[in-house]
């Protein structure tokens, strides 16, 4: 389709595009790092492979740790990704506590989990396989129960106009439908995992990338910070290309947009649904506290450190410091909000204006995607002491680092979305030879919407997790400080008041955004079965 | 509006092949095809599922490049062509923005042949292609029919003076379909358009047109070339004449004979 590809005489072959935008990087940054020097900043490449050269036992031994830990991470939460899924399906009722379930414990700050699974487990690996399992496991569940969904209406119909039943359904068709829902959710599980192992490194681990990325920090070692992000960001691009890799050979195309008819269910009147919601809201509480309570009482976790529900209560509402509690808890996260915020709204810009401006020049979107798709992989959160040190402590460093966590994936999304316009729709806009900013403007981009709002969905834990550990490892200051301060001197009645405090937020800022999404797919992708 | 002085034009293949992909895989979907649609005509085209049908309007329209030989539109490319919204295409799926409503898919048309909006234009197509009080519905609300008749009022919307339908009936039910079939050739011969139709019915072939080819299996060549001179305009009486039935078993039979002369004659 000469038309819709765009791959007219004036569109260079894409590897020219990828190589010249490589080679152009590696320059730039060789450079910014010969202009810089002495000013602990930037280290360039040439720096960098030579800290790698010295320190290659040091560092090969480091990552081999932190693979471990991450392989096992990696493994057990898409384990656990996968059971949930399956309850889920099986279990429709219980679906949206499942979900509500997973998402609560995908929005834990990793900041305030690390150091409770530290003194959970003490020394060891316990903490970096448990954290690199949380943080993959929702980013598998979330695609996979979408998968396990995504087949038209009719196709579920042949099945039961034969008598056949659920397990044909899940048999014959949803594992199918799933497959490519499965290696895209693994795909973005891989960098996370050696993220959170990486992340579990820093609160007390003896070895492994984390714990030398922490040492290099202290020590303002520049060639080392930059050597160490590097490698992280090499291994977790790599075991992304791999994963790809797998998925084509298991035969998995990246996938269309359904056109099915939507499922013909009655949408109830506006009042009950509003109500259905609170129930379920009030519902999920009631669950959590009891699953906490629970939890705490049947592993007979020592009350020092494991607060439950009721000392949280205590600490904040009860006791005689309450209202100081209060004051310094909420200073902090209001501290966190200023920066979280325009951070994750920045993000989301750019990444969708970055990606409809590719697809203006012809030929560009091809050699952009790969590129965005391997710097997504690049485990942010692990450079921010780098942004930090360049952009400096102010407001524009942690910022920066939110937008930037959230830049990449939302661009891969916005990309892969504005490509999925059905074929037959640009065919229509070919035939009145419409300029591509039109063809953008009332095609591509309403068809984009929907990765757009996924996209904006799993941004809210990411650019929560991202201000705080900026915080906690640089700039000293809101949510992600106040932990890491109240963990090392044990006030763990604070630090669970913290946890509560974001993961709610989180909660709701997710479930807000999911109701615009609703509201604005509803006419925007009403071919598209909802999930 | 495009001035009225603007005629349909004639459509010209020459020399034109398509073989999708290359080597072993390679699908030859048209041989080499010399053929001329007169201006203001309408062709239909009759052939076995897969022969090329939809590969020949996707090249006129200039969706797919030709592995040989060339298109020309009243002597211009199909590019030329595309650029003034000389021609519009109903595709074999409706091909609908499922964001837009009803209303919203016609006057996309306009917009798009950079031309003024015009909603009393809208209505009327609404109106012509039985739709009157779906104005506001989205696709998805709409029966596989509905869409079809949605995606024939997008086509006419910009008068096009060449118009390419894919099947534009294929789901639409019988009666209205009829209704379609008498009604919209008024349309286009008031305004004079050149027409290529693909269509699997027979009748609604001999009934639209004045001229029906029928082409072989894939690769699509010629096997039948029926010229239909009976008079205009159609209506329910024509169908019950002789010569109507006479063209109808014509092309029926060029489709049967072409039919064993490709490879479904070893069975
Ligand atoms: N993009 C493509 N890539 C490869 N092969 C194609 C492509 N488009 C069409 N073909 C092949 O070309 C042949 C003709 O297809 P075409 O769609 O033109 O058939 P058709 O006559 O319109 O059939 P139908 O009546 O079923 O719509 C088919 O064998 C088809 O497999
Ligand atoms: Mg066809």
């Amino acid at each position: 389709m000469i038309a819709r590809a765009g791959a007219g005489p004036r569109a260079l072959p894409g590897w020219v595009w990828r190589w010249g935008a490589l080679l152009a990087a590696l320059a730039l940054w060789e450079a910014a790092g010969q202009a810089t020097a002495g000013r602990f900043l930037i280290a360039g490449p040439s720096e960098i492979a030579d800290y790698l050269w010295t320190n290659a036992g040091l560092v090969g031994r480091a990552l081999a740790v932190t693979l471990q830990a991450a392989t096992a991470g990696f493994l057990l939460g898409n384990l656990a990704a996968m059971a949930l899924a399956c309850v889920a399906l099986l279990v429709p009722r219980m679906a949206w506590l499942i979900s509500a379930l997973a998402l609560l414990v995908f929005c834990l700050p990793l900041v305030a989990t690390g150091p409770i699974l530290r003194v959970l487990y003490g020394a060891g690996t316990g903490p970096q396989i448990t954290l690199a399992a949380l943080a993959v496991y929702y980013t598998t569940y979330l695609p996979l129960l979408v998968g396990l969904r995504a087949a038209p209406a009719s196709w579920f119909d042949l099945v039961h106009t034969y008598g056949q039943g659920r397990m044909a359904e899940l048999l014959r068709i949803r594992i199918h439908a799933a497959v490519p829902y499965l290696v895209s959710g693994l795909q973005i599980a891989a960098p996370a995992a050696f993220l959170g192992a990486m992340v579990g490194e820093f609160t007390g681990a003896e070895r492994g990338m984390g714990v030398l990325t922490i040492r290099a920090i202290g020590a303002l070692d520049v060639p080392g910070t930059w050597a160490l992000a590097t490698v992280a960001s090499g291994v977790s691009i790599m075991s992304y290309l791999a994963l790809g890799a797998l998925g084509r050979r298991l035969g998995t195309h990246p996938r269309d947009l359904l056109l099915a008819p939507p499922q013909a269910t009655r949408r109830p009147p506006a009042a009950r649904r509003a109500l259905g919601r609170l129930g379920r809201a009030v519902g999920l509480i009631i669950v959590v506290l009891l699953l906490w309570q629970g939890l705490m009482e049947g592993f007979g976790l020592n009350p020092f450190f494991a607060k439950r529900p009721a000392d949280v209560w205590a600490f904040l509402v009860t006791v005689p410091e309450a209202a100081a509690n209060r004051a310094l808890l909420l200073g902090a996260f209001a501290q966190t909000m200023v920066l979280a915020v325009p951070g994750y709204l920045a993000g989301l810009a750019l990444g969708a204006m970055l990606a409809a401006g590719v697809v203006l020049v012809p030929g560009l979107g091809a050699a952009v995607l790969p590129v965005a798709i391997a710097l997504r992989s690049v485990p942010i959160v692990t450079t921010a002491p780098l942004l930090v040190l360049a952009l400096g402590r102010g407001a524009t460093g942690t910022i920066t680092i939110v937008a930037v966590m959230i830049f990449f994936p939302t661009l891969v999304a916005c990309l892969t979305g504005l490509r999925q316009t059905p074929g037959q729709v640009m065919d229509l806009f070919a035939t009145y030879a419409a300029p591509r900013r039109q063809r953008l403007l009332l095609a591509q981009v309403p068809a984009m919407l929907p990765a757009f709002f996924a996209a904006a969905r799993m941004a809210v834990p990411a650019a929560l997790l991202a201000a705080t550990t900026a915080e906690w490892l640089a700039t000293g200051i809101g949510m992600g400080s106040l932990m890491a301060l109240t963990a090392s001197t044990s006030s763990y009645a604070m630090l669970w008041a913290a946890i509560v405090l974001l993961a709610s937020t989180a909660m709701l800022a997710y479930a807000g955004v999911e109701l615009l999404e609703r509201r604005v797919l509803r006419v925007y992708a009403s071919e598209q079965r909802q999930p | 509006m495009l001035p009225d002085a603007l005629p349909p034009p004639d459509v010209c293949c020459l020399g034109l092949a398509k073989t999708f992909g290359s080597g072993p895989t390679a699908t030859e979907a048209l041989r080499p095809l010399d053929l001329t649609f007169a201006a203001g005509q309408t062709t239909a085209l009759l052939g076995p599922s897969g022969c090329g049908k939809s590969t020949l309007l996707r090249l006129v329209a200039g969706l797919e490049a030709p592995s040989a030989g060339h298109v020309t539109i009243g002597g211009n490319s199909p590019a030329q062509v595309c650029a003034r919204a000389g021609l519009a295409m109903a595709f074999q799926d409706a091909s609908l923005l499922p964001w837009r409503t009803v209303r919203g898919n016609i006057a996309l048309a306009l917009t798009l042949a950079r031309q003024p909006a015009d909603p009393a234009l809208v209505e009327r197509l609404i109106a012509l292609v039985g739709l009157d009080g779906f104005g506001d519905r989205r696709p998805a609300e709409l029966s596989g029919g509905m869409r079809q008749r949605v995606a024939i009022a997008r086509c006419l919307a910009a008068e096009p003076r060449l118009l390419l339908l894919d099947e534009p009936f294929g789901a639409v039910d019988e009666l209205t379909r009829l209704r379609l079939n008498f009604d919209l050739p008024r349309l286009w011969e008031k305004r004079g358009t050149t027409t290529i139709l693909v269509t699997h019915s027979v009748t609604e072939a001999v009934l639209l047109s004045d001229r029906v080819l029928v082409f072989s299996p894939r690769p699509a060549s010629v096997v039948a070339d029926i010229a239909v001179s009976l008079p205009r305009p159609r209506n329910r009486d024509v169908m019950a004449t002789p010569a109507f039935r006479d063209l109808v078993d014509q092309a029926s039979a060029a489709l049967w004979a072409g039919s064993l002369a490709g490879p479904l004659a070893a069975e």
